[in-house]
């Protein structure tokens, strides 16, 4: 019950906080729309008209999943310095759910909003590209989360990484090219694809949505495999998180920015 | 009295980020802290007051030794412990600006996985209880830095904690509000049963509402003792002595000789000396100086002295005489 109160809690301040800065909301929404043009205009107008729908496609599915993994791993970081700049960081940590926990919470109901926001961009850029993707939320939905419950692994670590350096801006914005990376090449690209994180489950999620796949086409090794990947990743960023609070703390580096 | 916080041999280094050089914050403290007290954590700047609070609240690690919380250690079972304690640490700025007085509330109680239905009639007491009951919609950067600092401690009343901790209450808060909040937490530990620890350098605050105080000075607790019992204890000693003649020079040496922290001011019409006696007895060597001369004694008081005074004189390092 305490984890559903702590959830219900930073749901209900992430939306709060997204209607007060309701401006920098939609400039966000508007320049994410605005990018996603200016792609389409680059493949629909200097692009190979043989393979444009495909190409159109596979841009919509990994720019949304680029600013989904954008969201996702940046926030934590970008939270923690938030935090530490306003003076509630060392408040949060005094809560005895535990710092990861509250942030974990945060990002869940964050993710969530985000994800609303997402659905109808996506819907949105499709009506715009005249391209329709195949939607089988049932199919998509547990790739999803899998994939998301490893981004959340990578974000935990940039968290860890906030909690002792606080100050890395500059490491973020050069996090988010090597997302870029990652969203955008596919798996069959390399094999060493399958160890990093989130890649195999953004290129299910192209199969379903751009190869009009289901979760009985796809098989059960990819599926564990992304499990696995998402599992491995997850436990990977909780254990640096912690290492990273344990040595803030022994550093008295905690609420300092 | 029950020990709620039980800290011995605590101590804590830093190491400087470019020259490497080893600070050592704080050395060997030892106090306990009871059920139901205000206690006064005092220090010049950098003696170690906050950090000796950061570690109470664990969020520092020390180097050696454990602080127990209701017996719990607070670095091994770190969020166990932290159910019994609650914190003020940066006064206005533990608050969320963008939100309301009881979103804020609301927020932090969330955090401590409390929901929002189960906390509503706590909140209406509080903001009763903190007089911001008409400021309960309103963000709190509208709010005046007293109305803040009430939010704050607000705050960490609705965590339920036993022991709620305060980094200096009372900071640039305006004469009315900086009382209000006294008789708030005087009021807490009445009516409430919460134990406070206090760190402050607003004096009138400990002298007003603490029981007991813990002064640190170079990261060692140099008086652990009562505000009432430490005042009496310098003020016994402090005595004013208006005489109807001048002292003679000879006078004025013994005088010197005996008691070497002594004043000595002339006036048209009086002298005044002023003595710090070790012993109650040793005013007796004063009059055999005065009998030298048949110096005609006018009065003889006792010195009022102030807490701060009392703080002075223990940080300059009078604190051996004042532990007699």
């Amino acid at each position: 019950m305490q984890w559903i109160n702590l959830f219900l809690a930073n749901l209900w301040k992430e939306y709060l906080e997204m209607k007060r800065y309701l401006p920098n909301t939609i400039a966000l929404v508007l320049t994410f729309y605005f990018i996603f043009l200016g792609l389409f205009g680059v493949i629909h107008f200097f692009g190979d008209p043989s393979t444009q729908d495909v190409n159109i496609q596979f841009v919509i599915v990994n720019y949304i999943f680029w600013f989904l993994a954008l969201s996702v791993i940046q926030m934590f970081g970008f939270e923690i310095v938030n935090e530490a700049i306003r003076g509630t960081l060392e408040q949060l940590s005094m809560s005895p759910m535990g710092i990861w926990r509250i942030l974990s919470t945060r990002l869940i109901a964050s993710t969530i909003i985000y994800g609303i926001i997402i659905f109808v961009l996506l819907i949105i850029t499709m009506l715009t590209a005249g391209q329709w993707l195949n939607i089988d939320i049932l199919s998509i939905f547990p790739i999803f989360v899998l994939t998301v419950f490893g981004m959340y692994g990578v974000g935990l670590m940039v968290g860890g990484l906030a909690i002792v350096y606080k100050q890395i801006q500059a490491f973020l914005q050069i996090l988010q090219f090597l997302l870029a990376g990652l969203t955008f090449i596919p798996l069959a690209a390399s094999p060493f694809m399958y160890f990093l994180p989130f890649v195999i489950g953004v290129d299910l999620v192209r199969d379903i949505m751009i190869g009009g796949q289901t979760l009985i086409d796809i098989g059960w090794l990819p599926l564990t495999i992304l499990f696995i990947n998402a599992f491995v990743y997850f436990i990977a960023g909780l254990l640096f998180f912690n290492y990273c609070e344990r040595m803030a703390m022994k550093k008295g580096l905690l609420g300092q920015y | 009295m029950e020990k709620i916080i039980e800290i011995s041999n605590l101590t804590k280094t830093y190491r400087k980020r470019k020259s490497r050089e080893v600070i050592q914050a704080v050395n060997d403290v030892d106090f306990n802290v009871y059920k139901g007290e205000i206690l006064g954590l005092l220090g010049p700047n950098g003696a170690g007051k906050t950090t000796t609070i950061k570690l109470i609240c664990g969020l520092l690690y020390p180097d050696s030794s454990e602080i127990k919380i209701k017996g719990i250690p607070n670095t091994d079972s770190r969020l166990e412990s932290l159910q019994y304690i609650s914190a003020v640490l940066e006064g206005n700025r533990n608050l969320y600006w963008r939100l309301t007085v009881r979103e804020n509330l609301e927020y932090f109680a969330g955090n401590r996985g409390r929901s929002r239905k189960e906390v509503k009639e706590e909140i209406d007491k509080l903001l009763q209880m903190f007089r911001l009951k008409d400021k309960e919609n309103e963000l709190v950067n509208r709010l005046s830095r007293g109305m803040q600092q009430k939010l704050a401690i607000a705050v960490a009343m609705l965590a339920n904690t036993e022991v709620m901790l305060l980094d200096e209450p009372t900071l640039c808060l305006d004469v009315q509000t900086g009382l209000e909040v006294r008789e708030i937490l005087k009021s807490i530990v009445s009516n409430y049963q919460r134990t406070i620890i206090i760190s402050s350098h607003d004096m009138d605050v400990i002298q007003d509402i603490c029981d007991r105080t813990v002064i640190i000075n170079q990261g060692t607790v140099v008086i652990d003792q009562r505000v009432d019992e430490l005042i009496k204890l310098f003020e016994v000693r402090s005595y004013r002595l208006t005489l109807t003649e001048p002292l003679s020079l000879d006078q004025q040496k013994a005088i010197s000789t005996r008691f070497p922290t002594n004043e000595y001011v002339e006036d048209q019409a009086y002298s005044y000396l002023t003595v710090q006696l070790e012993k109650s007895e040793d005013i007796y060597q004063i009059f055999q100086v005065l009998q030298l001369n048949r110096t005609p004694i006018d009065s003889i008081d006792r010195k009022a002295i102030r807490f701060d005074e009392v703080f002075l004189k223990i940080i300059q390092g009078d604190h051996q005489y004042a532990m007699d």
